[in-house]
């Protein structure tokens, strides 16, 4: 009797362990569940293609940042993610007519979930480079942005790049900054860690000295922390372009087609000044940088 | 495979670099580990119930929280309190004291499973209470925790990795495959170099724990 009491006792640990498997499944759901609602009539497309994919599927899985702000971050409040690359994700999507599923996506971790599908476009403050493009497709330009230092406004020692040498700076593993860094830099001591929301913690807390990334991001943490300022001239242009699994031609092309839309119809413009204008208060044209000229940049 | 041994040998100073500050790591994390532990173990079995209770609270406290919360409070946390703890310290201590609570807890039990019987029967014959203690009940306790200790060196060893993927980000094993991963886009090689790497360590201390476990075997 008492063996029989212990095997009912191991079968109902492991039902309890299928069943929570089977529950992770689906909670990942954070996108937005009106996405796909607004599209009326969309277009079809061949058998075998990626957009019937998806449009068999329902929907896009789209890889975003969460701590990026103003291009992809997570609204504390409304607990759903936000920004420019998520709308112009849910301009993608409903191109499609699909609804559009929105994942955290690291600098580190989105080429990876590209190749092994386990997100189907990557919309994070992506740099188009020569190295990315190897591994990866990318779309045409949707933004350029600058990379810039910031540093707290007490900071009267770092006022350029060459002042970086032995002070410590943060940027984020995967980015393009640590190889921009270390090229521009190279005395600088570099904290590499995963997302810019915790270098802005480092930087507060004076763990680093400085952090540099894109001019938009860091303008997002001088709007949540008005202690900090840039400092220096541009070091980069970064052109941000849709990440797409390599040699999906049928599918840049419409991503393509979507962004070019998007920037001609006013959509662009109005997405700019909703997430850097006001806060900037830059104008600024969608940018005519194209692909090629992107990674001819980044040789 | 060629390209395997390509990546390791391409990035041999990421990798090495970050052999090196794992090792550092959990060299320090585990002299903290073992002073400590033996205290808050000696804490857990003594005759006042106010130090029993204060060893009790250590345990609890830092087996309860887990290690990346206790390694941002350690080091956002004291930073933003006021007190400019380095990456290093906040890393070696938490680790450490992490840990700590484990060999206490492997200690005390080291030290219960001597029979009481044996304690009564050393009293009677004439040793004193610290005789017993040194001659009846230590050799033994220390004999018991010995393979309960090596496996808990190593998943500190393991539990490391948390360190570099913490806010600390110290270039440890874990986050330097992390970077060559970023730099070559050669993922399932990055990871197997940082898997070898890990496997090194805990290999070494295995090692080490076995050969202990042997000069000091008793047959039973």
């Amino acid at each position: 009797m008492q063996t029989m009491r212990w095997r009912w006792l191991a079968a109902l640990v492991l039902a309890l362990g299928v069943l929570a498997v089977g529950a992770c499944g689906d909670d990942e759901d954070s996108g937005s569940g009106d996405a796909g609602t607004t599209s009326t009539a969309a277009p079809t497309f061949a058998a075998g293609t990626t957009m019937k994919k998806l449009q068999d599927a329902g929907e896009i899985t789209i890889g975003v940042k969460y701590d990026a702000a103003p291009f992809g971050v997570k609204n504390p409040t409304s607990g759903e993610v936000e920004g420019f690359d998520v709308d112009l994700g849910k301009a993608i999507a409903d191109e499609l007519g699909v609804k559009a599923k929105f994942i955290e996506a690291l600098s580190d971790n989105r080429i990876p979930f590209l190749k092994d599908g386990t997100t189907d476009l990557i919309l994070s403050t992506m740099t188009i480079t020569a190295e990315r493009d190897e591994e990866i497709d990318f779309s045409e330009p949707y933004y350029v942005a600058k990379g810039r230092i910031l540093v707290k406004k007490s900071d009267n020692d770092i006022k350029d790049v060459a002042d970086l040498a032995g002070k410590k700076v943060c940027t984020a593993l995967g980015s393009t900054y640590e190889e921009t860094l270390k090229k521009q830099a190279p005395k600088a001591k570099l904290s590499l860690v995963d997302g810019y929301s915790e270098c802005l913690e480092l930087i507060q807390n004076g763990g680093v000295d400085a952090e540099s990334t894109d001019d938009v991001i860091l303008t997002g943490h001088i709007i949540q922390d008005d202690s900090l300022k840039l400092v220096g001239d541009e070091l980069t242009q970064e052109p941000y372009g849709a990440g797409i699994k390599q040699g999906d031609k049928a599918f840049k092309d419409f991503v393509d087609g979507v962004i070019a839309k998007y920037k001609s119809d006013g959509r662009w413009a109005t997405a700019y000044e909703k997430w850097v204008g006001q806060y900037t208060g830059e104008d600024q044209k969608p940018p005519t940088m194209t692909l090629q000229e992107a990674l001819d940049l980044s040789k | 495979m060629s390209a395997l041994f390509d990546v390791l040998t391409e990035n041999i100073d990421e990798f090495g670099g970050g052999l090196w500050v794992t090792a550092r790591l959990v060299g320090g994390a585990f002299v903290i580990a073992v002073i400590v532990g033996t205290f808050v173990a000696a804490l857990r079995i003594g005759p006042s119930v106010w130090l029993r209770r204060l060893g009790g609270f250590y345990v609890e406290t830092f087996r309860n929280v887990p290690l990346l919360v206790l390694l941002t409070l350690s080091y956002a946390g004291l930073r933003r309190a006021g007190l400019p703890i380095d990456p290093w310290t906040a890393a070696i201590a938490s680790l450490g004291l992490y840990t700590a609570a484990y060999v206490a807890e492997v200690l005390r039990s080291g030290v219960f499973a001597v029979s009481k019987g044996q304690i009564e029967a050393s009293l009677s014959l004439g040793f004193s209470y610290p005789q017993t203690l040194r001659r009846i009940v230590l050799p033994q306790a220390f004999r018991t925790v010995i393979a309960p200790l090596g496996s808990i060196t190593i998943a500190m060893i393991k539990n490391s990795a948390i360190v570099g993927a913490s806010i600390i980000a110290l270039g440890d094993v874990l986050k330097n495959a992390r970077i060559v991963q970023s730099d070559t886009f050669k993922t399932e090689e990055s990871f197997i170099w940082a898997a070898a790497g890990y496997l090194l360590l805990t290999g070494a201390a295995t090692l080490v724990f076995r050969l202990l476990e042997r000069r000091f075997a008793i047959t039973r």
